[in-house]
């Protein structure tokens, strides 16, 4: 088992209470990976420490207004 | 009215020729159910029909309107929707195996809309297992099947509503987007389908695949039906905080401007994660070219890439989906389609800080897209689905592994989801068909809580076109 697909052992069985075989958690590792690397990429490009989840609904009650 | 079947007129043709006493809503009711009665065992597009309940509403509408009572401008015209909206004290499926007896305990606010505004309610439609899925793939009902040849897809998660619209079985569905589950199915059944801003329409009492993205929306034959539609189910809900109090302005009133001066970015995205094969990339072309013929300004515009905004997307959708399916996951596994459940369970293992950095740069994309692709145009016109429809067979993702038939699944929304996760508006209006004839759908994309633009277009489009009156046979 490597390192990612320990760390998605680790999350099931200890902090979820989730059970799954080894090559589900390798697949599910590698998913996660993926979405992870593309969100923090993105994120370490645009994000500041003042960002707020709520400014997109402020973005569109803005829009409504204008 | 111009069809001798009545099934085969469009929405306000119907409702008008009702309002007008030139019809009635008993006879448009009987038509959509012999409509069905044909069509129902080529598509399975319904999962329940209503046969009496529904006469015995088109009746009372009937009578309503005989007391000089029009409740609005949908009164006595009959639908059918997305098995997804609550009727309470009705079964409610969601499209699954899970809820296959469940009975909802409320009703949609959107239900209550069109009850209010006349509507009669011939059942409710097929969906992709709580609406996720792009394909009308559905193991615990049956697959739905494309109404212009049975062997392909319908497109989901809206399935039932797009080849229900398209076969004439019904004048108007609902259906519900969180990565293009309106559009899909309105582009490859060659039907509209209007995914309006988010906040635009109310979500209470619908299924929810996930909070953040999923839109309510119609499907209809033509622009002008939807524009009705859109009309009637629009505004704020206190049931759901997340709708604007913007007015609802009359739709149907606004699409006859013509596009004269409308300046339109047109995208065909070349590569990123969804290639656009050549025959679909020509008949966008051929559309913008007809849209430039009306007075339009045509122009290129370059989309930005998509792809940390479709990863965002898939963040929300997976963590918002296992924590609201989790107690089902965890009980009942083996009641979901396997594609449905693995689909979620990446959520259990994406820290929450992504989650979180998922949504607070939904802010970031919006303002680049609207400052970037949209900066100087009216609406972008791109594909909505970006190649040829395939077949039921060859999207079956249940039998069929393998990277290449989940690539095929995963690109159906490489053109679409972006957009729930602006939250701008979208709307699928067809254009064409393919070399297999199967239909091809345009897609229009506006700013936030322009929707009226994007119909002023699509209507004006089909003045010069003719492919949302061709019927499937």
């Amino acid at each position: 088992m490597d390192e990612k697909t320990k760390t998605a052992a680790g999350i099931a069985a200890g902090l979820q209470g989730l059970k799954y075989d080894e090559k589900r958690l390798a697949e599910l590792a590698a998913e996660v990976e993926i979405l992870n690397e593309a969100v923090r990429k993105a994120a370490a490009q645009r994000l500041t420490f003042d960002d707020d989840p709520a400014a997109f609904a402020s973005i569109m009650a803005k829009e409504s207004r204008s | 009215m111009k069809n001798e079947d009545l099934a085969l007129d469009d929405l306000t043709a119907i409702a008008d020729a009702i309002a007008e006493g030139r019809t009635t809503s008993v006879a448009a009711t009987e038509a959509c159910l012999a409509r069905i009665a044909a069509w129902q065992p080529r598509t399975n597009a319904f999962l329940r029909v209503y046969r009496e309940k529904a006469l015995a509403q088109a009746k009372a509408m009937d009578a309503e309107l005989s007391a000089g009572r029009r409740r609005g401008p949908l009164h006595g015209v009959p639908m059918a929707h997305k098995d997804m909206y609550y009727r309470k004290g009705e079964v409610s499926t969601g499209g699954s195996a899970i809820r296959r007896d469940w009975v909802a305990p409320v009703t949609a606010t959107v239900l209550d809309k069109l009850d209010a505004a006349g509507v009669v309610e011939l059942g409710f439609l097929n969906m992709a297992e709580f609406a996720a899925g792009p394909t009308g793939h559905n193991v615990h009902h049956g697959h739905c099947r494309n109404p212009w040849d049975q062997s392909r897809v319908t497109g989901g998660s809206s399935s039932g509503s797009g080849a229900s619209v398209a076969a004439r079985m019904v004048y108007g569905a609902l259906g519900s987007d969180t990565g293009g589950s309106i559009r899909l199915p309105a582009a490859a059944c060659g039907v509209v389908g209007m995914k309006a801003t988010y906040g635009r329409v109310s979500r209470a009492g619908a299924v929810a695949r996930s909070w953040s993205l999923d839109h309510v929306g119609p499907l209809t034959r033509t622009v002008r039906d939807n524009a009705r539609m859109l009309s009637v189910i629009a505004g704020h809900d206190p049931d759901d905080s997340t709708t604007s109090d913007k007015p609802v302005p009359d739709y149907e009133a606004l699409l006859d401007d013509g596009v004269a001066g409308l300046r339109i970015g047109l995208a065909l995205p070349k590569d990123g994660l969804a290639p656009l094969d050549p025959q679909i990339g020509a008949a966008i072309q051929t559309a913008a070219d007809a849209l430039g013929r009306l007075g339009a300004k045509v122009s290129t515009v370059t989309l930005p890439d998509f792809t940390a905004l479709y990863r965002a997307a898939e963040v929300m959708v997976k963590c918002e989906a296992a924590a609201m399916h989790r107690p089902w996951m965890e009980k009942t596994p083996e009641l979901y389609a396997n594609q449905v459940r693995t689909r979620m369970e990446a959520g259990f293992f994406i820290p929450a800080t992504q989650y979180i950095d998922a949504l607070r740069l939904r802010a970031h994309f919006v303002t680049e897209f609207l400052s970037t692709a949209m900066d100087g145009v009216d609406a972008v016109l791109l594909p909505a689905i970006p190649f040829p429809l395939p077949t039921i067979e060859e999207t079956d993702t249940e039998t069929k592994g393998g990277p290449a038939v989940l690539k095929m699944v995963a690109g159906f929304t490489g053109l679409t989801r972006p957009f729930n996760t602006l939250g701008i508006p979208a709307l699928s209006v067809p254009c064409g068909f393919d070399t297999n004839g199967a239909p091809i759908g345009l897609q229009l994309v506006g700013r936030p809580f322009d929707e009226a633009m994007l119909y002023r277009i699509g209507h004006a489009y089909q003045g010069a076109t003719d492919f949302h009156t061709r019927v499937p046979q």
